[in-house]
């Protein structure tokens, strides 16, 4: 029960992470960014090249994984996203899915579908956390997710951070700082995209990962995360993502485990969605509609 | 009185030409399915069976997201609750065909109901996400419970005696996509049409002209789910084994672009990019592999990958250029023909 | 024609809020069969928020409203709309994807007299009902000289047309009671004076009763039997036309208030 607890713990900080980008172009776009969770993946693809395949070492890996997060994060932005900015929002979120079985069908094209282990960023034996064996990975995380959160209340009071955070609200607001709404675009999408390859690195080594696994394991989580947490509020979706987690990890474990229902982990997130959206709309940080 | 002559004189040009070009375009349409049909044997039969299921479970989409405005990208779980429905009444009952395929269609439109009922309440992109979520819930919960669905092996689907040549098979595919293309033109043609379209643009306005806004919205799910448990059924009985693998997330959302590729809310567009969706995987390699000269650094299995790319690859310059599909770039031919058919009315 | 005076619409103490903002408060109106009436007041006064409590789009937190004898309060939108309420749209309640014609049978809606599922299957009575709705449509069509455009998408067409468009189709349902939202706003004066004559033709020829929102006030005092002015969401007097034009509250309201006036 508590290493399910724990466990939950951190796979719902992955949760969160995406969430965390999710929420961002939510709030500047008001779309719902289905590719998020392909900006991982194409970090994990391109930093296992870069360190398996080719033998550099492991930080060129992880910098080469960001980099082209973040173009890919770019490249949505200027070809997709932007041309399609007047058009209705089913269009808008119909492209989006589009990006990501494009990143699928490239990473499969490329890459071949076979599973392949990401070696740890440390190697090592597990720790025992609450009766979990938690692998020096899933501490690197936390260590990890301790930095971006400091880098990001840090960010956010600064004129850009706040121009960023106020293009959702005016627009006016934005310019008057002088920069502007193409900018805050490119900065919004780029974070969301840095964001998620930072998940994507995080998460792979944690199992074997193959093409499109943070959209078909890690996107419904994190965006459920993102709705628990209001949609609005990036502190709010990163708490969201624990929750989920935890909350996954107990379905799993009462009824996975002891009522051998199939499918818990999806059952579990689902319900508590369906919950929120039901009982709770605006999450359970957002301002009330 | 002149200009009115003259204005009549042109709608009733117009209208015949339409009536024309729509004869035209269904006798295009009928030789185009019915030549590979007879000339090519057993491979092509089973293509149009499942291109005429693709075509199917595009209008199915069409029926809720096109009319109703209602995003769904969990599809596969009303498709494959169709699917093991139809193939559990043929091997654990026995029962025939039409009674699976009933089955089918019955388990299609609870399924999509359940949902409707949480789309009252929850809309727009948060709907789209409460249906991304049930169709992975549904393929990893329902689709995997052994009992039922026969667990990782599938459940079988033995066709029945008059069905089951694949030619004979193609045939009854075909029927019922008349069928639900028949359904469709009523629909748009009828006050549910009218009103669908009223919902989908301003609830309140559907309302205050005596819509009622959430019986309609579940009638469309209801539809929308029929059709899609009566696609399942066909697919049950053309594979003649279901299994869970059939129905994953990718699916879903391939069947969602296909719709969107073929343009929301035009029937000939839907049907012509699902009948392409359906048959690609299955025509390119052979196709590619078939060629006389063979690009170095591809092979057969890279010509496997090929297709999902290649459908988004048109879906994203479909949206990019033509953000009404399909549909969009045959409006020049099938506009006159619709356009003609109000026009004639005096 | 009958003119029994009896109250085709009556409203009990009307209060709505929104969060902290009270929106109305305890207004209460009675509107007679075959009059027509208007609803004054500077913008933001909550005559358009008054229509929704009135059709059900809103629902108020205090009040009652009765329609034709009976209490609708609770009743849904459409079922409102079925009893005989039919309503215009400040801006303008058309279906642009569709065409005019599709517009006015799309508001014959309650009186298609078949059912959704019957129109889908094609059942044999839909068709022939479909041609004799496509008939009175015209009909409807040609009366507010549309014709030209029937077959033409509506969101196409320019605002004057789609303004006609929405009045087209308030009428196609076959109301008794007719709610119009700024129905001259748009209009140039000759145009909108000459809507007093169309206004009151519709009253005559179809027994309509008609509630009105307004600002053009040679229009209201041309053609309204009573007028209630509204200020702050409270009644803040009614009357004939012509005691209201000299009431100094009103004058005070309009051109002296705190807020501007359209």
């Amino acid at each position: 029960m508590g290493a399910f607890f724990a466990l939950g713990l951190f796979q719902g900080a992955v949760y969160g992470l995406l969430a965390v980008g999710i929420v961002l172009v939510y709030k500047a776009k008001r779309v719902f960014n289905f590719a998020q969770g392909e900006f991982g993946g194409v970090a994990a693809f391109c930093a296992f090249y870069l360190t398996v395949s080719l033998g550099l070492p492991y930080w060129i890996g992880v910098v080469g994984g960001l980099a082209a997060a973040v173009a890919m994060g770019l490249a949505v932005e200027r070809v997709i996203v932007r041309p399609l900015e007047s058009s209705s929002r089913t269009i808008m979120l119909v492209a989006l899915v589009g990006v990501a079985l494009f990143a699928i069908a490239v990473t499969v094209l490329v890459a071949r579908p076979i599973p392949r282990v990401m070696p740890p960023i440390v190697e090592g034996g597990t720790v025992d956390i609450l009766g979990a064996a938690i692998l020096p990975q899933q501490l690197i995380l936390l260590a990890v997710l301790a930095v971006l959160a400091a880098a990001m209340a840090w960010f956010f009071r600064t004129d850009l951070g706040l121009a960023v955070l106020a293009s959702s609200q005016d627009l006016r607001a934005a310019q008057v700082v002088g920069i502007g709404p193409t900018a805050v675009s490119r900065l919004v999408w780029g974070m969301a995209a840095l964001l998620g390859g930072v998940a994507g690195l995080l998460y792979a080594p944690v199992g074997i990962f193959t093409p499109g696994f943070m959209t078909f394991t890690m996107l419904v989580p994190a965006f459920a995360a993102a709705v628990l947490g209001g949609m609005t509020s990036l502190p709010g979706a990163f708490i969201g993502g624990l929750a989920i987690g935890v909350v996954q990890n107990l379905g799993i474990y009462l009824l996975g485990q002891q009522l051998a229902v199939p499918g818990a982990a999806e059952l579990s997130v689902f319900a508590l969605l369906v919950l929120v959206l039901l009982i709770r709309p605006q999450g359970l940080f957002g301002k009330e509609a | 009185m002149a200009t009115a002559t003259l204005v009549l004189t042109r709608v009733r040009i117009r209208g015949r030409i339409g009536l024309v070009l729509r004869v035209a375009l269904v006798l295009a349409a009928l030789a185009l399915v019915a030549y590979p049909l007879l000339y090519g044997g057993d491979v092509w039969a089973q293509r149009i069976s499942r291109a005429a299921i693709y075509a199917i479970i595009g209008l199915s989409i069409n029926t809720l997201t096109g009319h109703a405005g209602q995003i769904s990208l969990g599809h596969q779980a009303f498709v494959g609750i169709g699917a093991f429905f139809a193939a559990f009444t043929a091997s654990r009952l026995g029962a025939p065909l039409g009674f699976g395929l009933a089955a089918a269609a019955l388990a299609g439109t609870v399924t999509a109901l359940l949902v409707g009922m949480v789309a009252l309440r929850v809309t727009g992109l948060y709907l789209a996400l409460v249906t991304l979520a049930f169709g992975l819930t549904a393929e990893t919960t329902i689709f995997n419970w052994r009992e039922f669905t026969g667990g990782g092996a599938g459940a079988f689907a033995p066709r029945p005696a008059l069905v089951e040549t694949d030619f004979a098979y193609a045939v009854l595919c075909l029927g019922v996509l008349a069928l639900v293309l028949y359904a469709d033109w009523r629909l748009v043609s009828t006050k549910a049409g009218r009103a669908l379209a009223a919902v989908r643009n301003d609830e309140d306005i559907a309302a205050t002209l005596g819509v009622n806004v959430t019986g309609y919205k579940l009638g469309a799910f209801c539809l929308s789910g029929l059709i899609a448990g009566l696609a399942g059924g066909l697919f049950a009985y053309w594979n003649q084994v279901v299994q869970a693998l059939d129905f994953e997330f990718q699916v879903a959302l391939v069947w969602v672009l296909m719709t969107v590729v073929g343009g929301l809310r035009s029937r000939l567009g839907v049907v012509i990019a699902s009948s392409f969706f359906a048959l690609l995987p299955l025509t390119l390699p052979n196709f590619l592999s078939g060629l006389p000269w063979q690009p170095p650094f591809l092979n057969e299995a890279v010509y496997h990958v090929l297709p999902p790319f290649i459908v988004v690859v048109m879906l994203l310059v479909v949206l990019r250029f033509f953000p009404g599909g399909l549909g969009q770039l045959l409006a020049p031919v099938t506009g006159p023909a619709t356009r003609g058919s109000k026009g004639a009315r005096r | 024609m009958k003119r029994t005076g009896r109250q085709l619409l009556k409203v009990e103490g009307l209060g709505l809020r929104f969060g902290g903002l009270q929106v109305l408060d305890d207004l209460s109106l009675t509107v007679g069969e075959g009059r027509i009436v208007g609803l004054i007041g500077p913008n933001g006064a909550g005559k358009t928020s008054c229509f929704n409590c009135l059709t059900g789009v809103y629902r108020p937190q205090q009040g009652r409203v009765f329609f034709d004898g009976r209490e609708v309060s609770r009743l849904p939108t459409h079922r409102r709309a079925r009893l005989g309420m039919a309503r215009t749209w400040q801006n303008l309640g058309v279906i642009e994807s569709l065409t005019v014609t599709e517009n006015v049978m799309l508001a014959q809606h309650q009186r298609t007299g078949y059912s959704a599922l019957a129109g889908l299957l094609g059942l044999a009575g839909t068709w022939g009902r479909e041609r004799e709705l496509r008939r009175d449509a015209d009909e409807i069509i040609d009366y507010f000289g549309l014709a030209d455009v029937a077959d033409e998408r509506v969101g196409e067409l320019p605002y004057g047309v789609r303004k006609t468009c929405d009045m087209a189709m308030a009428l196609a349902s076959d109301p008794k009671l007719l709610l119009l939202d700024e129905p001259a706003s748009g209009l140039s004066p000759e145009e909108a004076l000459g809507l007093a004559d169309t206004l009151r033709e519709l009253r005559d020829r179809l027994r309509l009763t008609i509630l009105m929102i307004e600002h053009h006030v040679p229009l209201v005092a041309e053609v309204c039997d009573h007028v209630y002015v509204l200020d702050f969401g409270r009644l803040l007097t009614e009357g004939g036309p012509e005691e209201i034009q000299r009431h100094p509250e009103v004058i005070t309201a309009y051109l002296g208030g705190s807020h501007g006036t359209a």
